[in-house]
């Protein structure tokens, strides 16, 4: 896997209005890897993370998925192509319980309709049985096996953003986008995400996050990419971006000299 | 623990209803309340495909008696007027009102929650009007009458103990159906798009579709009551599918529990029974009885009335049995 590009853009631009929120970003992410994305508020990492999911349309440039052009596709049909997301605020499915929004995340991966549901053809019978045996592999892989007949919003925090990640992970991506995992969690919770993800890397898929919290990212990322106001300022590995003066200034609101 | 307990609970209410279906015409008693079961049976059939849109969806529809209406007078037109087969009628109007679902489904949902609402109520509106003023066809405002009975081969649905039995198999049949929709990869979406548009997007669901054929499969229901609606009164007016018929469809769905399937007997049953047997004696006043019952359901009870029946039958056997000790 290493060495291919899993994710190119090409001048990527987006804006709202008069407001430039993305301007002429060009990226290559290698596959197999996790990459971060940091900046300070405003920066565009949201818009960027949206424009990869499909959330709104590019105003310019494109966007290379494994080499195909992600522009026209709309976001419902980029989990089938192995690209999937997860929520700041979790967006976990709160009217199932924990096995049934795994159980969602297998839609993609599953094809029976209406007729075969309704009448329950043997193609539903057999495919059902799959999405169940595959949703409590996925929760397993989250560790949270024991809660699968819970209601989803009984967990706490930390639970439901692995939850929701299981959920994202049922759909067999190639590249998994991670928004915010570690907001709100504890020192325990934080450790116990790094873990996952980094366990979702050894299954070969790359990860891209959004994360405010330095120690983390830096624990974590092989690649960062930094963005401020709509621009890559930097990239490199989490020493040298740390040591680059642009970024620090940035961060810290200076000119640079 | 909790599906396990929901999968045994409908195959103790299909028992039940199939006891009663079989003994309810039979008594002596009953026997005077076989009409009212019919029309019980009818509007469950719609109330079923509004708990799919509404209460899975999350998809408000104030104007489901649209649907209903349109069924009705195409079977009425096609089997009075044109002399077409009842049940080539019946599978005609279906047809048709899925097709016009489909079509206002696509730009209707463009709109959410309270905007939703307001062009369904249109819609139901505007539908009634029709009824109304396409007299040429519909007979306008006093209807039309002598519409034929449904017959297989020799044999005539001419009483109501027939009919009754014909009204309950098509009821029976659209609540088995619905039940394995829910429970299915189909249930699953529809549920997660009421939970989280944005979620269901990033796993690959097509809200949109989605949203379309739920409406298309809930208009087909309705339109197959209305065609054995037509046929058991022989008798059609758009006063039954008026602004106030498409609130009572909502109050029967929200009484049954909006995301249960067989709530919806419950639902209907309680909502005929009341306007047949009681509100009749309040004459205009009955909307607002059902505009108070609605909001007092939605506030005290926003899973329903029999879902929360249900719970409450449910605690009580447990503690009867082995005061709560739970796996």
């Amino acid at each position: 896997m290493s060495g291919s590009v899993i994710l190119e853009t090409k001048s990527l631009t987006k804006a709202f209005g008069g407001l430039v929120a993305l301007d002429k970003v060009d990226l290559s992410l290698q596959a197999g890897k996790i990459t971060a994305i940091i900046g300070p508020n405003g920066a565009g990492k949201t818009t960027l993370f949206n424009l990869i999911a499909g959330v709104y349309p590019v105003s310019s440039g494109e966007i290379y998925f494994q080499g195909k052009m992600l522009n026209k596709i709309p976001p419902h049909k980029r989990a089938a192509l192995g690209i999937v997301r997860t929520f700041q605020h979790v967006h976990l499915f709160e009217n199932m319980t924990v096995l049934e929004n795994v159980m969602s995340g297998r839609h993609p991966r599953s094809s029976y309709g209406f007729l075969e549901a309704a009448l329950r053809l043997p193609k539903a019978r057999r495919e059902e049985e799959a999405i169940s045996l595959n949703a409590i592999k996925y929760l397993n892989l989250v560790g949270l096996g024991t809660h699968a007949e819970h209601d989803s919003l009984s967990l706490p925090l930390g639970q439901q953003k692995l939850l929701a990640i299981a959920r994202a992970m049922a759909t067999q991506p190639r590249l998994i986008l991670l928004d915010e995992p570690g907001a709100g969690l504890n020192t325990l919770e934080k450790r116990q995400l790094s873990d996952l993800i980094r366990n979702i890397r050894e299954m070969g898929i790359s990860v891209i996050l959004v994360e405010h919290d330095m120690p983390l990212v830096m624990g974590l990322a092989e690649w960062v990419i930094v963005l401020d106001s709509g621009q890559k300022i930097a990239e490199g590995t989490a020493a040298q971006v740390q040591k680059n003066p642009k970024v620090i200034a940035a961060y810290l609101g200076e000119e640079v000299e | 623990m909790l599906s396990r307990l929901k999968s045994k609970w409908s195959y103790v209410v299909i028992a039940a209803l199939l006891t009663l279906s079989i003994l309810l015409p039979f008594d002596w008693f009953l026997s005077q309340y076989t009409t009212l079961a019919i029309f019980i049976g009818i509007y469950t059939i719609v109330t079923v495909g509004l708990c799919l849109l509404m209460g899975y969806t999350g998809q408000v529809s104030l104007g489901q008696a649209a649907f209903f209406g349109i069924g009705a007078y195409i079977s009425a037109i096609l089997s009075k007027t044109y002399g077409v087969n009842p049940w080539l009628a019946m599978l005609i109007a279906a047809i048709m009102t899925g097709a016009f679902a489909y079509i206002i489904g696509y730009p209707i949902f463009r709109l959410k929650g309270n905007y939703l609402a307001m062009a369904t109520l249109g819609l139901g509106l505007i539908m009634w009007i029709l009824f109304r003023e396409l007299s040429h066809f519909t007979g306008g405002p006093d209807g039309m009458s002598g519409i034929p009975y449904l017959s297989i081969g020799g044999f005539v649905f001419n009483t109501s103990f027939r009919r009754y039995f014909l009204v309950w198999f098509f009821c029976l049949a659209v609540l088995l159906i619905s039940q394995n929709i829910v429970r299915s990869r189909v249930g699953r979406a529809l549920r997660a798009i009421h939970g989280s548009e944005a979620a269901s997007e990033s796993i690959g669901i097509n809200v949109e579709q989605f949203k379309v054929k739920i409406l298309v499969l809930s208009a087909v229901y309705a339109s197959i009551a209305g065609s054995l609606f037509v046929h058991h009164l022989r008798f059609v007016s758009p006063g039954t599918f008026d602004f106030l018929a498409s609130v009572k469809l909502v109050v029967m769905a929200v009484i049954g529990g909006l995301a249960s399937v067989w709530g919806a007997i419950f639902g209907a049953g309680a909502t005929r029974i009341l306007s047949d047997e009681i509100l009749l004696r309040f004459g205009q006043w009955d909307i607002v009885i059902y505009g108070l019952i609605l909001v007092l359901v939605m506030i005290f009870m926003p899973e329903g009335l029999f879902v929360r029946l249900k719970e409450i039958f449910e605690r009580l056997r447990l503690m009867y049995r082995q005061r709560g000790v739970e796996p």
